[in-house]
């Protein structure tokens, strides 16, 4: 199994290599580069507010990557058995959910790369920045935060990926059902709100979506 | 100037005859708009409206003991001054009369909505035009308690100023000259420590105000970094319109502190001596001098620091459970592709 699953991570990081240093550059840059201008010597009480400003504004970027690289490996898992047409998986002797479960844990052992290098990057952005009085850094909870959101991204389009074009149909079918009942309501001035209960779900309290909300912010008070 | 003297009495008269015709109207319209109303007393407080759903005796008896809290032994002074309300249909489709005394709430209000209203609007007993200029702001019962030092606590990490920075970082004096509480003499430098706060407060806030007309070329020179400048146009600008580096939020978490000290008198000696420095104000109603009252008020909003960005340990959990759910979902799909 062992063997079986090295041979699967080789072939994923073949595939998805050039995702997987783009992501890890990016991952690593994007912590360096909201808290530049921080270790300037000459940094006043003025800057402190403008230090938050630029973080927060970098802090967008965070859960932008995260979807992008969980949609991309995602998606390149897969890429290779939809051209084949899933013939090359008939042909293993190995049940089908081995297989699925093979590919699932080689993306989970790539995407560590830029989660590791957003922990380094962050980590090393706060150590060379002389952060004002009352100002912290939360390097880990934003490393933890980016993980959840990669892990997430990555398991719903794996989970899409992996199903057959019927089950896409489906999915998709739903959300097109969704928002024609909910124009007929706004039509018919029937109290519906849809959107409302979607975004309660999946973006609030335990939805799967609410990692990706909140503020991203390496350094706040 | 005989002359001038003459115009400006005679506009004085006018004004004063003015001012009486207002109050005359002001008291008809009173009379007019409570005509046919009832009375609702709870505790100090006594509401004037017409007869309605809106539950306006549960919605006083839930605003009463934040009022009574805040104003001590003076909130039975509010008796004096009575909130008129008119409670009106909600559908705004419907015409009504159109009244200027009191406040208008649609009937189908809840308790809780209500409740905030009457705390939203509450005018704060005998407060004098200094005490207020001061704040800056009513002082009324705050809705969200823990909010308002937390508020501060943010204002005092990153409001744009040494001597801010100065009080978080435990002078006491900064301090006081930030809320206002020490004598107003060199205010500029006292607020504006250094010469890039004073260039940041013209070329960013007062940029319409001095860019044109006789200070533009002053104007042109702090923007070079000419501190005398740049000092010279903040020390013209009228008395009281300098930008104070901590906004009012910081000065009426002081009082409130100062209130909470002094026990149920406090408000009533806060308010005593219209005439006194504010300090002293403050000082006699907290029965503390100053400095102690200001370091209890930092350290209020020292220990009221926000939350950390920590993700909580659950969303942790959920998010691994929805990964692993997801998971399982991919596991599940068929190997045919028919």
């Amino acid at each position: 199994m062992t063997a079986m699953f090295r041979v699967v991570l080789y072939t994923q990081w073949k595939w998805s290599r050039l995702i997987v240093v783009l992501g890890t550059v990016a991952a690593f840059a994007i912590p360096l580069l909201s808290l530049q201008g921080a270790a300037r010597a000459d940094r006043g009480a003025l800057q402190a507010q403008e230090l938050l400003r630029s973080v927060q504004s970098w802090g967008t970027l965070y859960p932008l990557l995260a979807t992008a690289l969980g949609v991309l490996m995602a998606i390149t898992a897969w890429a290779a058995d939809h051209r084949g047409r899933h013939i090359h998986a008939l042909t293993l002797p190995l049940e089908r959910w081995r297989y699925v479960l093979l590919r699932f844990g080689a993306g989970f052992v790539l995407l560590a790369a830029p989660i590791a290098a957003v922990l380094i990057g962050s980590s090393l952005a706060v150590l060379t920045a002389t952060l004002p009085p009352g100002l912290q850094a939360y390097p880990i909870a934003l490393t933890a935060r980016f993980a959840f959101a990669v892990l997430v991204a990555y398991a719903v389009f794996f989970a899409v990926s992996a199903g057959t074009a019927r089950t896409a149909g489906i999915i998709l079918g739903v959300i097109a059902a969704v928002i024609l009942v909910q124009v007929v309501a706004g039509i018919a001035n029937i109290d519906l709100n849809l959107f409302g209960a979607a975004h309660t779900v999946l973006l609030l309290g335990p939805g799967p979506l609410a990692v990706f909300t909140g503020r991203w912010m390496l350094v706040d008070v | 100037m005989a002359r001038l003297r003459n115009r400006a009495d005679s506009l004085l008269s006018t004004w004063r005859e003015a001012q009486r015709l207002a109050d005359v109207a002001d008291s008809l319209e009173r009379v007019r708009a409570t005509a046919g109303y009832d009375t609702i007393a709870v505790g100090g407080l006594r509401i004037i409206v017409n007869p309605s759903p809106l539950p306006l005796r549960e919605a006083a008896e839930r605003a009463w003991p934040a009022i009574d809290s805040l104003y001590g032994s003076a909130a039975g002074d509010l008796a004096q001054h009575p909130f008129v309300i008119r409670a009106v249909d909600p559908d705004t489709a419907v015409r009504r009369t159109v009244l200027h005394v009191g406040i208008e709430l649609p009937w189908d209000l809840d308790v809780r909505a209500t409740a905030t209203a009457l705390l939203t609007t509450v005018t704060a007993p005998h407060l004098d035009p200094a005490l207020a200029d001061w704040l800056g702001a009513a002082l009324r019962p705050t809705l969200r308690p823990r909010d308002e030092p937390a508020a501060v606590f943010v204002q005092l990490v990153t409001a744009p100023s040494e001597a801010v920075r100065g009080c978080f970082l435990g002078d006491i004096a900064r301090c006081k000259d930030v809320l206002q509480v020490s004598d107003s003499t060199g205010l500029l430098g006292r607020w504006y420590v250094t010469p890039a706060e004073r260039e940041a407060l013209v070329t960013e806030s007062f940029t319409d105000y001095f860019a044109r007309g006789a200070t533009a070329p002053s104007f042109q020179r702090c923007r070079q970094h000419r501190d005398d400048a740049c000092t010279a146009l903040l020390q013209s600008l009228p008395p009281g319109s300098l930008p104070r580096p901590l906004a009012q939020s910081a000065r009426l978490l002081l009082v409130r502190e100062a209130l909470r000290a002094g026990g149920r008198d406090a408000y009533r000696r806060l308010v005593a001596r219209p005439n006194a420095p504010i300090a002293a104000r403050l000082s006699s109603a907290a029965q503390m001098d100053i400095d102690s009252l200001v370091v209890r008020w930092r350290n209020g909003v020292l220990t009221a620091r926000p939350v950390p960005l920590t993700l909580p340990w659950w969303a942790g959990v959920a998010a691994i459970g929805w990964t692993a759910f997801f998971g399982f979902c991919a596991l599940r799909s068929s190997r045919w592709r028919l």
